[in-house]
């Protein structure tokens, strides 16, 4: 049995006086990766950026392996841990390499290792022959890569993707599907917001779907079929923690 | 006055390299970058924090700056003669009628309008780019480097701006300077000294030249736009 990577409880979220997510709570366990699907506006995007430290939340308590953890004073280590994938990512205007190099410069990594590793992730993404490239000029989908290549080189316990497929024609979105397959094989822990199936039924990949700020169900893509904890009084009542996710009563229903 | 022989006579001066006249333009071209020199990274630093940081006095000081960007340049060199002349605050320093002082205006009249170009430049960017400096493990330090660097165009703007600005100013140097010839005198004080004497030939070559300094500021400006702007 996997450990657990990061545990949230009770995760609020208000813009203004609506509240747009309200999630008992969250378990991710190591090694693991998640799609988690939902409408848009369902809170996807959100909850990404409450665990990546770049949008407040009302959250009672995270622990992240074992430690806990402010979300709200996001401490640099665990930047250095986790790692977020906009939507569309932001490329720098500077070729694919300094692009990938970006984050291990942060991190004081001497050139030559550096350059190893950028090299490396290169050749993973399939960038090779745009390692020189302006990054601005790519395709959407080469754009892709190159941030999934610029997180993976950085090699973080969690990623938090956002839909990384979205709005790709079909054969970026096979190639980025490729690399995250990749990615949740190797050990990673990565946490996908997603409406594309293609990621939901990689192997291994349990679903978490969020439902108008909720987190209602659970399909397992190793044994589909939703395992239904709805927000209905009924459903809702002390159901303990189950992996992916954890079901308490929240007090304001 | 013939206009075509002033002018044939002013190229000859500066082609035969005059030495009055390339004193003068040396003058203006030591004065305004030193000053550009002094001025741009704490103007570009504060204008970052301006657009990136919330702290007191926040607003009063994008106010401040805002204003002074319409500042015109002889009441900001009226200002200066005051601090400077004998029976003002800085007086003991001896600095009036100095280049020192004409450095000293000059960076006062290039500090707001770097401080907020590079405030509406930083402003600009997208607000993915620092989360992504920060997701990637980016210090704040590296941060700001970086979103300068992104925002490079919009912060060379301000940099060409504030230099046209002061190379071309002419009411602090003559206040502060003195326009004291082979010392203080820059272009823009003698244009209007050389012209009002009836020297036109001397008035216009200075002229080109500033020109020509103005022109290369733009032209450099459009080069480097040209090649950003594209998406």
């Amino acid at each position: 049995m996997n450990e657990p990577l990061f545990v949230i409880e009770r995760i609020q979220k208000q813009f203004g006086a609506r509240l747009v997510l309200d999630i008992a709570g969250l378990v991710l366990h190591a090694g693991r990766s998640y799609a988690l699907t939902g409408d848009n506006g369902a809170g996807k995007t959100t909850l990404l950026r409450i665990m990546a430290g770049l949008e407040s939340a009302q959250v009672a308590r995270a622990l992240y392996r074992g430690q806990t953890v402010d979300l709200g004073a996001y401490p640099e280590w665990l930047r250095r841990d986790v790692i977020y994938v906009h939507h569309h990512p932001y490329l720098f205007r500077a070729s694919v390499k300094d692009n990938i190099g970006y984050g291990l410069k942060a991190r004081g990594t001497p050139r030559r290792e550096r350059e190893r590793l950028v090299h490396e992730s290169v050749q993973w993404a399939r960038l090779d022959h745009l390692l020189a490239s302006p990054a601005q000029k790519l395709s959407a989908g080469e754009k892709q890569r190159v941030a999934l290549a610029r997180a993976r080189v950085l090699k973080p316990r969690l990623f938090l993707l956002d839909e990384p497929t979205a709005n790709l024609d079909a054969e970026a979105r096979q190639q980025t599907v490729d690399l995250i397959r990749d990615l949740c094989d190797a050990n990673g822990t990565a946490l996908i917001a997603c409406h594309d199936q293609a990621i939901m039924q990689l192997p291994g990949v349990r679903r978490l779907h969020l439902q108008a700020g909720h987190i209602e169900a659970r399909w397992d893509a190793v044994a589909p079929g939703p395992e239904s904890i709805g927000r209905s009084p009924g459903a809702m009542a002390a159901r303990p923690l189950i992996e992916g996710l954890q079901w308490q009563p929240v007090a304001n229903d | 006055m013939d206009l075509l022989a002033t002018t044939h006579q002013a190229f000859g001066m500066l082609f035969s390299g005059d030495p009055e006249l390339w004193a003068i333009i040396f003058v203006s071209l030591k004065v305004s970058l030193l000053a550009m020199a002094i001025a741009c990274a704490p103007a570009i630093a504060v204008g970052y924090l301006l657009a990136t940081v919330s702290f007191r006095g926040r607003k009063l000081l994008i106010l401040v700056n805002q204003g002074l960007l319409a500042s015109p340049t002889v009441v900001v060199g009226l200002i200066l003669y005051l601090l400077l002349s004998r029976q003002g605050v800085f007086g003991s320093l001896h600095l009036l009628f100095t280049r020192k002082a004409m450095v000293l205006g000059q960076i006062m009249i290039a500090l707001p309008v770097l401080v907020v170009f590079t405030m509406s430049a930083v402003q600009a960017a997208d607000p993915r780019l620092q989360e992504t400096t920060l997701s990637l493990g980016a210090t704040r330090l590296r941060t700001a480097w970086t979103t300068l660097a992104e925002m490079r165009f919009g912060v060379m703007a301000a940099v060409f701006s504030a230099f046209g600005r002061v190379v071309s100013e002419i009411g602090c140097s003559l206040m502060v300077g003195g326009n004291i010839a082979g010392f203080t005198r820059n272009i823009p004080t003698a244009i209007a000294l050389e012209t009002s004497k009836g020297e036109f030939a001397e008035g216009i070559a200075l002229g080109f030249m500033l020109l020509v300094v103005a022109l290369m500021v733009n032209f450099s400006l459009a080069f480097l736009q040209g090649e950003g702007g594209l998406k």
